[in-house]
């Protein structure tokens, strides 16, 4: 019984995973997640990897919204700091244990997402781009309105932890971040990702078409918004303090950065993104003076150089995909692995 | 008190005039959603800072170096970066973010984050109706009917102008009419990068200079763009008008509120774009529906 | 197309190594992280603060730990906090977790500094606070002792004291407003941050001015950010108020105080405009913040003690200005040596009973902390001062004759100015 479903293991990997450089480095980047507390439990690379699972399922969640339906969302900030205030809370005032603070904050997430897809319907490109970008300073706004219960600039804190243990807390993250990203994945790769690229390409002949297009819309907005949701939940649950930071145009205009480096409508790229830049980023610490203009010179680097994005520029050079069964193939094969097509 | 409202909306209304001219009008012209645009007043702002405090040069002939210097700037800017990137909407937009932090970050490193100031163009103040008003807010009144005059005259009067109108209105038939679209996306940016600099010499000397002065105009004159409709000078001088009277408005009748001046400004324009989703002058392009 | 992911784990890895190796190999200093946001005068002055402490203990031999004799090893860590909580995290965690240091001090933006906080009792750190003022950063002590007692505020005051020392401010300026102009009830209007902190003073003074014989004209609550505060300026006009109660800390104050300046308003700027008790204000407002007064650590003419002048002294000649209030970093470094001495080891739980019985007199005046692990406040303690603008010299002119309550003794330091109001207010209101 076990023997062949390791057998079975074996040749999944072997036939399907080991034939692409994407999915092999896709296999062993969750592996190496996985394993990355038995190599090491440095408290300090375990916070970054942390950080980093978050920050990747907010901006895939951004990509889902705006690389996708192409509604760009500069405030996307907003969905983050929704859920983490809420989160904070059902924490602190009602004393919510975090396994249910943090899908609590996701679904006042998905109502923002609502309060602010519905009116946004109507509105397209730059302009939706700069109302969405408007929301996260409205609502920072009021939370300083109201600082007996947000607590005004020095936030709510004193949050409950994850997990008593680091590695706990770890592992917890980095699974909900491989189940999100996946999700994600699987969902824009169905049916619905298919149309959600196409409202992005013509919305006007979708409609023609007899589909519903405002549904998508709302949907999009709303998944989105819960995905981000989760990442603003799990970020107050880990900081242990939710504060006007997590509203911040710079965090809107942050994941934006990530989303179009890592490639937008792709998912994994710009959740591969974050995990290229937030390292980085914190490499450079030994020079601090020159850490955000390097980032900087960086984005525009990719930009110029690789508009698709880094990691899809990455994929174009290493597969081709056949001209017949339109398979992905690596690049150095002469014949397609699955039709025996010679590649061009 | 409505006439201290008006002196007030006008001071603040003027400001985020000339700096939402030169952001419509490049928008207009050339679909560049130049988020840099704050950033390039930044950077004049610390060029006067420099010409004035450390070179010892009077702060009209300052201005006027600054004026060639950052046009050269964004020129070079137009050049590398934002040309070859103009068929892609969504890469401009973060083109512009990263070079505006690569400008902030840049002056961080020159000049530390400490707070500077440029001296007034005019100094001295009168009063008017009770209210003691500054001859540098006086010069910032004037001087946003001015530009808009200016760039009108541009536009209409002239040869230049009415390429730029033309490419304005259509792109591609221009290119093919044989008019040199591109030299004319880059003439308008540097007319709008001049008016960036203009503006730092002109509204700077009221407040501070530090590098990270551009988000909050940045903030604001979006949505003076915005609610006038993108690509209307017209419309984004009357949205910032409008977006400083609400400013003043808050200040005046609820003072302990006056921290969500910014909000208040940012929900009329949602509001509005709610009900007109093009803004209040906005004009649609056929071909990007 | 996810190398890229797995070589910058493996370069990371193999950085973080390297580093706790080098860690590991210079083990007979103490180390000290100074955390700020560097790239700003107030982490500039946080670092200013302690090199200077540092330097001075190594010179004299270090610290006696035990039977060792060790040198300080500062670590500068640069919180950015300014502009991201994140990383401001980070950094605190990679400044223990990574440079290995025994004892933190600084912090500066309240919102960074709780969750340094929180970071600190994790590894049990003592740290101590140079920057946050708020009192929920020692109220937390005094809830959760066993948690949070690594936690110790060396500088500045919390805002309890805050409201006290500027009553104190108010109580004077009014004082000489109606001796010299014969207005028996000063207008004040007040300009504050929407902040928490604002909160609680602005509450104390709307129910506390009138007893005091002020009336309250209005509050005006502008954002942190703002940048301009042209309709502020305007309303305060408007109000007629003779004094301009002001709690500002941030660029705004410079604006403020520049255009208020330039339109010569008849009124007087009193409170906490942080700005302004630097040095560099006069060249930012071009001469028109004269007349600002504000609160401060330290002036140049003002000794608390013998000790001042000579550290103030060895402070301008090193860095070229007085030390602004984060420059505490110094006594907190002084601190951490003599308790260090005293409990003859490095074990935090063995120093924080050396630093709650810390009672010494440093150059800003006596330091002891009390239940909260806040540092103490009033006459005797540390007061700190107020300081004016007058014609591009900031002098001290508080504490001048002030009485702590009726039957305390009336303080002055040596040095202090006195208190002038604006010749433009005087010229309007003197018949």
């Amino acid at each position: 019984m076990i023997a062949y479903y390791t057998k079975t293991l074996y040749s999944i990997i072997k036939n399907d995973v080991l034939v692409l450089p994407s999915r092999m480095l896709v296999f062993f980047f969750i592996v190496a997640i996985i394993c990355l507390p038995v190599v090491s439990n440095d408290p300090y690379l375990l916070r970054i990897i942390i950080l980093a699972c978050i920050y990747a399922i907010f901006t895939a969640s951004w990509d889902l919204l705006s690389g996708f339906t192409g509604q760009m969302s500069f405030g996307h900030a907003f969905f983050f700091g929704v859920s983490a205030y809420a989160a904070a809370l059902l924490n602190r005032h009602l004393h919510f244990p975090p396994w249910a603070s943090i899908p609590i904050g996701a679904l006042a997430s998905v109502v923002a997402g609502l309060i602010i897809g519905i009116p946004c319907l109507r509105l397209r490109g730059t302009y939706l781009a700069l109302t969405t970008l408007s929301f996260p300073i409205i609502l920072l706004g009021i939370v300083h309105a109201f600082p007996d219960i947000t607590g005004g600039e020095l936030g709510i804190s004193g949050l409950d932890r994850i997990c008593r243990s680091r590695i706990g807390t770890y592992y917890i993250v980095a699974v909900s971040m491989l189940l999100s990203i996946a999700t994600m994945w699987k969902l824009t790769s169905s049916k619905f990702g298919i149309l959600l690229h196409a409202i992005r390409e013509d919305e006007i002949a979708l409609r023609a078409s007899g589909i519903n297009t405002t549904r998508y819309k709302i949907m999009a907005f709303c998944l989105s918004a819960f995905f981000a949701g989760i990442a603003g939940g799990l970020y107050a649950h880990f900081m242990r303090i939710t504060g006007p930071s997590t509203l911040e145009v710079a965090l809107s205009f942050q994941v934006v950065i990530w989303g179009v480096f890592g490639g937008i409508a792709t998912i994994w790229g710009s959740a591969g993104a974050v995990f290229i830049l937030f390292p980085i980023m914190e490499f450079f610490r030994f020079w601090p003076e020159f850490r955000m203009l390097i980032f900087s010179f960086i984005i525009i680097f990719i930009l110029l150089y690789m508009p698709k994005g880094l990691l899809p520029w990455l994929r174009d050079q290493v597969e081709k995909e056949c001209p017949r069964c339109k398979k992905k193939n690596i690049s150095f094969r002469k014949t397609c692995r699955i039709c025996t097509a010679t590649l061009g | 008190m409505i006439f201290n409202i008006i002196i007030s909306s006008l001071i603040n209304g003027s400001t985020y005039a000339l700096l939402a001219i030169g952001f419509s009008l490049v928008f207009g012209v050339a679909r560049i959603v130049n988020i840099a645009h704050t950033a390039f007043f930044m950077v004049a702002s610390y060029c006067i800072f420099l010409c004035t405090n450390i070179l010892g040069l009077n702060p009209f002939a300052a201005m006027m170096v600054t004026i060639i210097l950052t046009v050269l700037l964004g020129l070079i800017i137009f050049k590398i970066i934002i040309d070859p990137l103009r068929e892609h909407e969504a890469a401009v937009l973060i083109a512009t973010v990263a070079l505006a932090m690569s400008f902030q970050e840049t002056m961080l490193l020159f000049f530390g984050g400490v707070f500077q100031s440029l001296p007034y163009l005019v100094t001295g103040n009168m009063e008017i109706a009770g209210i003691r008003v500054a001859y540098q807010q006086l010069l910032i009144i004037a001087m946003a009917p001015l530009v808009l005059a200016a760039v009108w005259i541009f536009l209409k009067k002239t040869r230049m102008g009415l390429a730029i109108r033309a490419t304005s209105q259509d792109r591609e038939v221009a290119n093919l009419m044989g008019m040199n679209e591109k030299g004319i996306a880059m003439m308008t940016m540097a007319v709008s990068v001049a008016l960036a600099a203009f503006t730092g010499a002109v509204v700077v000397p009221l407040s501070v200079v530090h590098p990270h002065m551009w988000l909050h105009p940045l903030v604001m004159t979006m949505a003076a763009v915005v609610l006038g409709g993108m690509g209307s000078v017209k419309g984004s001088f009357i949205g910032a008008y409008i977006l400083g009277f609400a400013e003043a408005l808050v200040v005046f009748l609820i003072p302990m509120g006056a921290f969500l001046k910014g909000s208040v400004a940012l929900s009329i324009m949602v509001f509005v774009l709610l009900l007109r989703p093009d803004g209040l002058f906005g004009v649609t392009f056929e071909e990007e529906r | 197309m996810k190398k890229m992911r797995l070589f910058t784990r493996v370069c990371l890895s193999v950085c973080l190594i390297l580093f706790t190796a080098i860690n590991t190999w210079a083990a007979k200093e103490i180390k000290i992280g100074v955390i700020g946001p560097m790239n700003f005068t107030q982490g500039q002055g946080q670092w200013n603060g302690a090199l200077m402490a540092a330097d001075e203990i190594n010179a004299n031999g270090g610290i006696q730990a035990g039977n060792k004799k060790m040198k300080i090893k500062l670590i500068k860590a640069d919180s950015n906090e300014f502009i991201s909580i994140t990383d401001a995290a980070s950094a605190m965690e990679r400044v223990i977790a990574y440079d290995k240091a025994d004892f933190i001090v600084g912090g500066f933006r309240t919102e960074a500094v709780l969750a340094m906080q929180d970071i600190a009792s994790d590894y049990k750190k003592i740290f101590l606070g140079c920057g946050a003022a708020s009192k929920i950063l020692c109220d937390r002590v005094e809830k959760d002792y066993d948690t949070y007692k690594y936690w110790f505020r060396v500088t500045p005051q919390n805002n309890i004291y805050l409201v006290k020392t500027n009553f104190a401010f108010l109580h004077m300026v009014a004082t000489t407003i109606r001796k010299e102009l014969g207005i028996a009830k000063p207008k004040v209007a007040i300009v504050g941050e929407k902040q928490v902190w604002v909160e609680r003073i602005i509450g104390a003074a709307k129910a506390n001015l009138p007893k005091m014989g002020m009336e309250v004209v209005g509050a005006w609550r502008p954002s942190q950010t703002a940048t301009d505060m042209v309709a502020e300026l305007a309303a305060i006009q408007k109000s007629g108020a003779h004094i301009i109660f002001t709690l500002l800390t941030a660029s705004s104050g410079i604006t403020f105080a520049k255009q208020a300046g330039e339109l010569k308003i008849p009124a007087v700027m009193v409170g906490i405009n942080i700005e302004a008790s630097k040095e560099t204000f006069w060249e930012t407002t071009k001469g028109n913040g004269n007349y600002v007064m504000t609160i401060s650590s330290h002036a140049r003419n003002v000794e608390y003690n013998e000790l001042t002048k000579p550290y103030l002294n060895r402070y301008i000649k090193r860095f070229g200005e007085i030390p602004t209030y984060t420059a505490g970093t110094y006594n907190a470094v002084k601190i951490l040596k003599q308790s260090i001495e005293n409990a003859g080891t490095l074990d935090s739980d063995k120093v924080i009973p050396e630093i709650e019985r810390y009672d010494e007199i440093g150059p800003g005046g006596r330091i002891s902390f009390n239940k909260s692990h806040d540092v103490k406040w009033g006459p005797g303690f540390i007061t700190s001062l107020g300081v004016q603008w007058q014609d591009g010299k900031l002098l001290g002119v508080w504490p001048n004759q002030w009485r702590a309550s009726k039957e305390a003794p009336p303080l002055t330091y040596k040095g202090i100015a006195p208190f002038k109001l604006p010749p433009w207010m005087i010229e309007k209101y003197k018949k």
